[in-house]
């Protein structure tokens, strides 16, 4: 009986401190510094106002430092809605290469970094991740220059988004054959993605020989991968596609556009205004929704090919969460260190 | 041209073809020496290109067995999805000196490609067709890229994870830069042609500083590599810019040309050294060749000395010198030709001797024949009237006076007659020296042809003249020429005692005048010709025989020449050139 009673005891003080070490490990710590870095460069005197990330941080933190192109270093707010953040402050490299970036995260001098299609893939086993819904649209939009129709839908039919998808998005995002993703309007997948090589080539070869070349234009140097291999499915189907980075006569263009609202009406506006298509009808009901956004991709004058997320790379050290939202924008106020650095 | 100098050209030509003959020989053994060794040069940096080219190869083939067996190899074909491993590839090919890489799956799916990394997914077939790789070597490969195509030397290995298999296809580029790293010799270079369907394309031919700058020169020999594949030696170009090529066929794996290799050596040091063989030969040739001239010419100075002097000496026997002797020299063929040439002269001295005196016996019994003649003639009247005289005299003294008054005029008659042949022969010996001065021909032609007139008349001649109005005037004696004329046209005028027709012709003739007096009486025999103008010759039945002797001997004494041209029957013509 008394050794019953002191094997009780004792494994009750056991279960205590292992409560008690368990309740030191989850709280939130206060101070220090999270450090981010992102491959934009934003060259502006000021910090920017609207958008995800560094302008969503205002309101929890504030901006100390601003150095365009370089550094910002954003405080916390006291006062700020909410109580006070967990860190002291954020300080945000830019213009750090991807490939940086993920040597920064591996080597812990920084806690968040941007990740590329193929870090992401690597990083899925081994690394923290924050991830957004898929948010930016990749799609080719034509010049107003190529007026007959056959041969963008010739090109909208090579372009085969699977194997791109596969390799050299390393399956991050989703094929798209929609302007907007299936998350937010729920018919992204009643367009069809399939490429029909056959059909693409008997556009094309109905085409005159000097229609059947076209520039195509990419302005981030990732995307120069998916540029070529747009250009060589093209081949296959006939058709003479010279890629370029950033070149503003381009017949195609390569372009990448945020989903910054997550209401279907205002982000079909928002997309079709910044790919220079016509204002769709406004559409309330899914119905409606999806017969204005097939009009805008009738004619294939803008060809969607995927939608993709926000994917960072965490710091271990970087707790709390979730820190970023479906949209993409930070919620930094959310994260506190495990340990604070001197 | 004299003899020493077609002698001295002679001898020139022979020798100019003789130093001629030794230069062509020995240029053409020193070429074709230089030749030989330049063929065995070529050949020995072909060979040695080859082995460079065989190098490169083993190279090739060294990394892609190292990519295939390295662990990044073996981690892809243990992998169950290839996609993460797309990007693979331009990281091993840059790594291992490698310009061409791909990573296929066993079922020829390509999963990362160094030179065009867009390629993923797609297949190549032509893999699966060898089954060892390995002991397959290095290869030649048309590989396809995004902005064209380019030749390769390629090979392929294979990393093995039990039943999985990826293949390892790698290369280097066959471009200007790798024509660039081969390591040749001074005067070489390389050339690659990268062949592909339809004609020669010019900008498919390339060096390493870039496309050939003259790709035409090359045309034939590619194309005729082209049409049949082979290795071709061939010389291209001219003169100091010409190379002497090695054309070789790139055979890819199933025997299809993919490209031409072109190995070219240049022939500038070559040509150089023949040019300067060439030009040193010429200046020792033309050295040899004036020195031949030379001694040329005092050679045949040497040799023709004698047989100028024969010459000269020849020249003075055939002016009248007939004593003339020459030095006889050694006992050579010129001293026998000396000596044969001084009893010659001395032979013909003799003979004239002899020829004269014999003329002058033929002549004085001519002139005591011709006396005697003419003498005679006149002798048997004045005998037969003296003895008429005397027979009257005595038999018949009453008409002694008539036929003594009758007789003396006949004796006195004949007498005149004896004196006139004496005088004819006391003109023959006493001919004066002619008195010159400058005459027109043709008025004494014309006063000759006046002066016969009746004569013509008479006789039934019809004289005329073809007298030439620009003849120049001579200078010669007027009297003795007025003679001759005389003499021809009255011996014309007996040579046609039935009538017939003369002409008198003058004519300008090389500086000088011809003069012709032809009739169409009865002819001369070849013999009477040669004979005409001997003194005391005659063809008539009267006449001294002195007339064309005394014509002849005029002429002569102007420095004139006459001869005679006849055929019996036909007539005769007198011709004279004075002047």
């Amino acid at each position: 009986m008394r050794h019953h009673s002191r094997c009780a005891v004792t494994f009750a003080l056991v279960l205590s401190a292992a409560l008690v070490l368990a309740q030191a490990a989850t709280r939130p710590h206060y101070g220090g510094t999270l450090r981010v870095e992102v491959e934009a460069s934003i060259e502006t005197a000021d910090p920017p106002q609207t958008g995800p990330g560094m302008a969503d941080l205002s309101g929890a933190f504030s901006v100390t430092r601003w150095e365009g192109g370089r550094v910002a270093v954003y405080s916390a707010n006291d006062d700020a809605p909410g109580g006070r953040p967990f860190l002291d402050s954020v300080e945000i490299q830019m213009g750090r290469p991807l490939r940086e970036q993920a040597i920064d995260l591996e080597l812990k001098k920084a806690d968040i970094v941007e990740l590329g299609p193929s870090e992401a893939r690597r990083g899925q086993v081994s690394r923290r991740m924050l991830a957004s819904s898929p948010v930016r649209l990749l799609v080719l939009v034509f010049s107003e220059r190529i007026s007959d129709a056959r041969i963008r839908e010739a090109l909208a039919l090579a372009v085969d988004r699977s194997a791109i998808h596969n390799v050299l998005l390393q399956r991050q995002g989703e094929i798209a054959g929609a302007l907007l993703p299936q998350w937010i309007s729920g018919c992204a997948f009643l367009f069809p993605t399939a490429a029909d090589l056959g059909r693409a080539r008997g556009l094309a070869a109905a085409l005159p020989q000097q229609s059947r070349a076209l520039t195509l234009s990419f302005d981030a140097p990732g995307f120069r991968p998916i540029a070529e291999r747009i250009a060589l499915n093209a081949r296959d189907a006939g058709l003479a596609v010279s890629v370029s980075q950033r070149n503003a006569g381009a017949d195609v263009r390569l372009v990448e556009e945020r989903i910054a609202d997550a209401q279907p009406s205002r982000a079909l506006a928002n997309l079709a205004a910044a790919l220079g298509l016509p204002q769709p009808a406004r559409g309330e009901t899914p119905e409606e929704l999806y017969s204005a956004e097939r009009a805008l991709l009738e004619g294939s004058r803008a060809i969607p090919l995927f939608h993709l997320p926000d994917v960072y790379g965490v710091n271990p050290r970087v707790k709390g969460g979730p820190g970023i939202t479906p949209l993409g924008q930070w919620r930094f106020s959310d994260l506190w260190l495990d340990t604070v650095r001197p | 041209m004299t003899f020493r100098t077609r002698l001295l050209w002679v001898v020139t030509l022979a020798v100019v073809a003789s130093v001629g003959l030794v230069e062509w020989l020995a240029a053409g053994t020193t070429r074709d020496a230089f030749e030989r060794v330049e063929a065995q040069r070529v050949n020995a940096l072909v060979a040695q290109f080859q082995r460079e080219f065989a190098r490169r190869g083993e190279e090739v083939v060294r990394a892609v067995q190292a990519i295939a067996a390295s662990e990044a190899a073996l981690n892809i074909a243990l992998a169950s999805d290839y996609a993460p491993f797309y990007n693979e590839a331009p990281a091993l090919a840059s790594a291992n000196g490698l310009d061409l890489l791909e990573l296929v799956a066993d079922d020829g799916s390509i999963i990362s490609s160094a030179e065009w990394p867009a390629r993923f997914g797609y297949k190549e077939d032509w893999l699966a067709n060898t089954s060892d790789w390995k002991a397959r070597g290095a290869f030649l490969r048309r590989e396809e890229l995004a902005d064209g195509y380019t030749l390769a030397m390629a090979s392929v290995g294979e990393a093995l994870a039990g039943d999985r298999r990826v293949y390892v296809a790698g290369g280097q580029k066959l471009d200007r830069e790798f024509l660039s790293t081969l390591v040749l010799p001074e005067g070489m270079r390389v050339l690659l042609y990268l062949n592909s369907a339809g004609a020669f394309s010019p900008a498919e031919l390339i060096g390493p500083a870039g496309p050939e700058a003259q790709p035409a020169l090359l045309m034939p020999l590619i194309d005729d590599v082209r049409r049949n594949p082979r290795e071709i030696n061939q010389t291209v170009g001219s003169g100091s810019s010409a190379e002497i090529f090695h054309a070789r066929p790139l055979l890819g794996l199933n025997n299809e040309l993919l490209g031409v290799l072109l190995v070219g050596s240049s022939r500038r040091d070559l040509v150089q050294m023949e040019t300067s063989l060439r030009n040193i030969g010429m200046v020792l040739g033309a050295g040899g060749i004036l020195v031949g001239i030379a001694l040329s010419w005092w050679a045949t100075a040497r040799v023709t000395r004698p047989v100028r002097i024969l010459a000269e000496s020849a020249k003075k026997v055939a002016a009248g010198n007939w004593d003339t002797t020459v030095e006889a020299g050694p006992e050579d063929e010129i001293g026998q030709l000396a000596r044969a040439f001084n009893r010659m002269t001395q032979e013909l001295v003799a003979q004239r001797e002899r020829l004269v005196q014999a003329e002058r016996v033929a002549a004085w019994r001519e002139l005591a024949r011709r006396l005697a003649h003419e003498l005679k003639n006149p002798l048997f009247p004045l005998q037969i009237t003296v003895e008429n005289m005397q027979r009257a005299r005595a038999q018949a003294p009453e008409q002694f006076d008539e036929v003594f008054r009758e007789g003396t005029g006949t004796l006195l008659a004949e007498l005149a007659n004896l004196k006139q042949i004496i005088g004819r022969f006391s003109d023959f010996s006493k001919m004066p020296a002619p008195q010159k001065r400058t005459l027109q021909l043709n008025e004494l032609v014309a006063d000759a042809m006046k002066f016969f007139e009746p004569q013509f008349a008479q006789a039934h001649i019809a004289a005329k003249t073809d007298l030439d109005p620009n003849l120049p005037a001579i200078s010669a004696d007027p009297e003795q020429i007025a003679r001759v004329l005389r003499n021809l046209v009255l011996n014309a005028i007996d040579a046609m005692p039935q009538g017939g027709a003369l002409l008198v012709k003058t004519a300008a003739r090389n500086g000088g005048i011809r003069i012709e007096v032809a009739d169409t009486g009865q002819g001369l025999t070849p013999e009477e010709c040669d004979r005409l103008f001997t003194p005391y010759y005659t063809t008539k039945t009267h006449g001294t025989g002195l007339g064309l002797a005394i014509v002849q001997s005029v002429i002569s004494d102007h420095q004139g020449r006459i001869w005679v041209e006849s055929q019996p029957g036909k007539g005769t013509a007198f011709r004279i050139d004075l002047g």
